[in-house]
């Protein structure tokens, strides 16, 4: 690639949160990696804070596998990545793959990054373009930028549409006259 | 000693009185030091010491087993408490009867008692049967009529409220001590009573009265009995008054300082009294029936059932300059008792007793001039001048005869400066003037006074009554009505305009709901018992900022009530925080598990993250808690709905609607559903209803628009939601349909406009519907080319147009596409 643009920062989730349009489901799921280093693990993956983070410790590629009780629709994923701050470590090339088990992973998604230095949203659809429902996810980062080994990965969390309360099987209100309506509290 | 043991509980110094208390019961072994001790224990807060005091020692008598009983409520020992009180689930039960001679006065505390706890025990006939009781025998006891209420009981406001089926009234009088004075020990004797820090005059005097009569418990009398002074002036209208109902109301605001709930008030009386039958007697202050919440301590004070005690007690009382008894005494109007209720009322909560109220009027003569409402005093003006001219000319020198202990009466002092504007009703001032003659004619009088006090309590009591009952039958509008029509210092109190804002809150009406629940929050900012309905509404509403704003203030007041931690889970549910708010509503669940609302809320809160089967566990938990909690067979017909259940979902519903069958947003839910049901006639009639109900509701019109949709009847349905679009002009969802619709009806450039307008509202973009129903206009394009120019065809729409609006709503389309991410 001849010089390759920087990958933008997206914006923090916690906004994509806010609209009511998402939710993190991530407290839903099972969580496990394919190997970290100890004090370096899902919880500091998962634990919102952006100066932790996991450590991988062991080959390429490695892997985050989140599992769900149920088959559950997933909009979006988001990865904290920042070059500055890891370099070597930071992931470059990541597959994001969903299927029912181990054995059975599809790849849906691959994604470059180039010096990532913030959120990335990778937004997973099937082929008609709505949010996969899945039971397992899989992120794999398959190469880091400077051909580093083990990778950092700060933070990530993953969204899934939120269904409206409201009856009848129709997209959700935007007025508040409308809202108060919805339902009894 | 156990006169030093009251006086350090009248004033709150708990510490001296249990250790006072103590010495006492290890001194003497007495049934009776064994309840003051026990009382002790309770007032300072742990009951769980007095439960065990009482359990490791026999008690026999009344008192101590109702104050057992009532700890073990506290610590929800249902079981034990009823056994307690009635021997039992297995044993045979007393009668009701029974336990009323039993109890004596405090019967009707002990009935209330038992039906709380039938009613936790789902036994709520038994309940019901036990509160009506409780009512019959003192019918100024608010509590029970609420639980019955609350229940889905309807008891009769003006059944219930009503002094004629007071037994005791009467027989008060003959007990009445043979003098005043002893009456006024007996008043005095009420030590349980909410003591209210009475002014130094008042107290100074009862001291007086109660020299004569007993020296040992004069005291205590003194302490105990000014506070019942409470009467806070309420009559506003005169001028003269304004400076004394100012006063007044400082006073007033003194008492709920000093009352505090006493539990253990009713027992407190009997002990002490061995000499004093008549105690059972005495009269229960019209203030009693101190339904104000803000002040409530209902059962506590007033054993007594009837108002028996005659005026005699507030003899004593009168001298307080502070205790504004304002009940209006005369006897002589029925107009004046409005104005003697509100006095009542203000007076209520904590002071046990009526014949506080009238001892204003008795006590007068000195320099006693009871503040009383202008009104009253109008037409009596002159004769009581001249009255309380004689009066005070006969009483002066009896008074300092009698000032043994007492250090100075200042009441006679202060009063005067007061007073100024009052006057002594006539029949006060009659009333004593003869006083000094017999001790019977006083008495008559006081008690024809007092009837017309405890009158005046009771007709509020009825509209107050009538009011709760149509809100908790929620026939909120007439509440609403009913409520409205309260005198107006009772209506801008925290209680009253609760009730006013839970009505609006169930009618749906938010906006007002959010302006009166403000008005309660800046008149009384203590106030947590309602605010738990505020904070949804703000949340419905959408109002984060002002519902962080509550949140925040309520649990840095009260962290031990539930209302405040459910304020706070609402505020974080708003923001979508979802998780934090299930946090703090099972922090409310721990803080009381007795709370019904904190559970529906943790429900919703579950379905808002899925977790429908813990929602539902949640929601079951609240109905177990309060059967008549219709949010939560709302929420549990909205989890089926979720799941598909319908039928299910309908059934839930429906019981939500028997309980609240004015809620319009329930009949559309239930609509909505009969229509999933394919019972469409019945959707479109429910939606009817609902509509009727409530024609701002602006979801029901659009549902049945939706539904006429579905029927095919296109036109309706147009005209249905043309008629929503002037009402709720940047609703998407509005939009969205329109274009549906003449998407159906084949008129697709419309319908492109509709939805591309309601793609416009929604810029969040998750309408992957409406972007999918742009789609579908184009599937039958791509695929299907036969039936589009049958379509248009049979539009007879020019086939090069159409194309052309598509290939612009093409471009169109990816653009909106590429925006998102």
């Amino acid at each position: 690639m001849t010089t390759p643009n920087k990958t933008p920062p997206g914006a923090d989730p916690k906004q994509l949160e806010r609209t009511g349009t998402v939710r993190e489901i991530g407290s839903q799921a099972v969580w496990s990696l394919s190997s970290c280093k100890p004090g370096f693990g899902v919880d500091q993956l998962r634990d919102d804070n952006l100066e932790t983070y996991w450590q991988s410790d062991g080959s390429q590629p490695h892997l985050v596998n989140i599992q769900f009780r149920r088959k559950t629709t997933v909009k979006t994923l988001c990865i904290y990545a920042d070059y500055k701050s890891d370099e070597s470590y930071t992931p470059s090339k990541i597959s994001v793959r969903v299927g029912n088990n181990f054995h059975n992973l599809q790849e849906i998604r691959q994604l470059e990054l180039v010096e990532p230095s913030g959120w990335i949203h990778v937004p997973l659809a099937d082929t008609h373009k709505k949010p996969i429902r899945t039971f397992m996810i899989q992120i794999a980062v398959l190469a880091n930028h400077q051909n580093g080994r083990d990778t950092h990965m700060r933070q990530i969390k993953v969204y899934t549409p939120v269904e409206e309360s409201s009856i009848g099987k129709f997209p959700r209100c935007t007025t508040i006259d409308f809202m108060m309506y919805r339902s009894i509290r | 000693l156990q006169a030093a043991i009251w006086q350090a509980l009248n004033h709150y110094a708990y510490r001296d009185a249990v250790f006072l208390a103590e010495r006492l019961y290890a001194e003497v072994h007495s049934e009776e030091a064994l309840f003051l001790l026990a009382t002790c224990y309770y007032r300072s807060g742990k009951a769980y010491k007095a439960y065990r005091l009482l359990k490791g020692h026999s008690c026999t008598t009344p008192q101590c087993k109702y104050l057992l009983a009532k700890c073990c409520v506290d610590l929800s020992k249902l079981a034990e408490g009823e056994q307690i009180l009635s021997g039992g689930v297995l044993n045979k039960q007393k009668s009701h009867d029974d336990i009323v001679m039993e109890f004596g006065d405090s019967a009707c505390f002990t009935l209330s008692l038992l039906g709380h706890v039938y009613c936790k025990t789902d036994r709520l006939a038994k309940g019901s049967e036990c509160y009506q009781k409780s009512l019959s025998l003192n019918p100024f006891l608010w509590s029970p009529f609420e639980s019955l209420c609350e229940i889905g009981e309807k008891p009769d406001p003006d059944q219930t409220f009503k002094l004629t089926s007071l037994q005791n009234f009467s027989s008060c009088l003959p007990n009445t001590c043979t003098t005043l004075v002893s009456n006024h020990n007996i008043s005095h004797r009420q030590p349980e009573s909410v003591l209210m820090e009475t002014p130094q005059d008042t107290i100074e005097l009862n001291r007086i009265n109660l020299e004569s009569s007993n020296s040992k418990y004069s005291s205590l009398n003194s302490d105990s009995s000014m506070s019942y002074i409470d009467s806070t002036v309420i009559s506003s209208d005169s001028v003269p008054l304004g400076s004394g109902t100012a006063i007044l109301s400082k006073q007033a605001q003194n008492k709920p300082k000093s009352g505090r709930s006493l539990l253990g008030g009713p027992a407190a009386l009997s002990p002490l009294t061995p000499s004093f039958g008549i105690l059972p007697l005495e009269t229960p202050s019209p203030g009693d029936g101190s339904y104000l919440q803000n002040y409530t301590n209902s059962s506590s004070v007033i054993d007594v059932p009837s108002t028996g005690a005659p005026s005699k007690k507030t003899v004593s009382r009168i001298s307080q300059a502070g205790t504004k008894s304002v009940f209006s005494q005369s006897g002589n109007s029925r107009e004046v008792t409005p104005i003697l209720v509100a006095q009542t009322q203000s007076s209520g909560p904590q002071t046990s007793t009526t014949p506080q109220v009238l001892s204003p009027t008795i006590a007068a003569p000195p320099n006693a001039l009871p503040r009383r409402s202008s009104r009253l005093f109008t037409s009596d003006s002159s004769t009581t001048k001249e009255n309380s001219k004689k009066l005070k000319m006969k009483f002066p020198p009896k008074i300092p005869n009698r000032k043994t202990k007492s250090k100075t009466n200042k009441g006679g002092i202060t009063q005067p400066n007061l007073n100024d504007s009052l006057e002594i009703t006539k029949l006060d001032s009659s009333i004593i003037s003869e006083g000094k003659i017999s001790t019977v004619a006083p008495q008559i009088q006081a008690f024809t006074l007092q009837k017309a006090a405890a009158e005046g309590l009771m007709s509020l009591l009825r509209d107050m009554g009538k009011g709760y009952l149509a809100l908790c039958s929620y026939n909120c509008k007439e509440a609403i009505n009913i409520l409205s029509h309260l005198p107006s210092h009772h209506y801008n109190t925290g209680w009253v305009l609760c009730q006013i804002g839970r009505a609006y809150f169930e009618l749906a009406e938010y906006m007002q709901a959010e302006r009166i629940f403000s008005e309660v929050r800046r008149i009384e900012n203590y106030r947590v018992e309602g605010m738990e309905i505020y904070s949804t509404t703000l949340w419905h509403l959408q109002k984060d900022v002002a519902l962080s704003v509550l949140s925040k203030d309520l649990t840095d007041m009260d962290k031990n009530s539930p209302e405040a931690w459910c304020a706070a889970g609402n505020c974080f549910s708003l923001q979508r925080e979802h998780d934090i708010a299930i946090k703090f509503f099972q922090r409310a669940i721990q803080v009381d598990p007795n709370y019904a609302y904190a559970y529906t809320l943790l429900g919703h809160e579950f379905v808002l993250t899925e977790e429908l089967d813990k929602a539902l566990a949640c929601f079951r938990n609240a109905i177990r808690v309060n059967p008549r909690h219709y949010n939560a067979w709302y929420g549990l017909g909205m989890i089926y709905y979720k799941q598909e259940k319908f039928s299910l979902a309908e059934m839930h519903f429906q019981k939500a609607l028997d309980i609240n069958p004015q809620s319009s947003v329930l009949l559309c839910h239930i609509g909505v559903v009969q229509h999933a049901l394919k019972k469409s006639e019945k959707a479109l009639d429910t939606l009817n209803k609902a509509i009727n109900i409530d024609p701002k509701n602006p979801l029901c019109k659009f549902h049945r628009a939706s539904v006429l949709f579905a029927n095919e009847k296109y036109k309706s349905a147009l005209q249905e939601l043309e008629e929503l679009k002037q009402i709720v002009p940047k609703e998407s969802l509005v939009y969205f349909l329109i274009g549906k619709v003449y998407k159906k009806l084949g008129q697709t450039h419309l319908a492109l406009m509709n939805f591309s307008w309601a793609m416009d509202l929604d810029p969040k973009g998750a309408n992957n519907q409406i972007k999918e129903a742009i789609d579908k206009r184009y599937l039958p394009d791509d695929e299907e080319p036969i039936t589009r120019e049958e379509q248009i065809s049979e539009l007879g729409t020019d086939e090069s147009q159409e194309s052309s609006m598509t290939d612009a709503d093409d471009t169109q389309l990816h653009a909106v596409e590429s925006d998102e991410f």
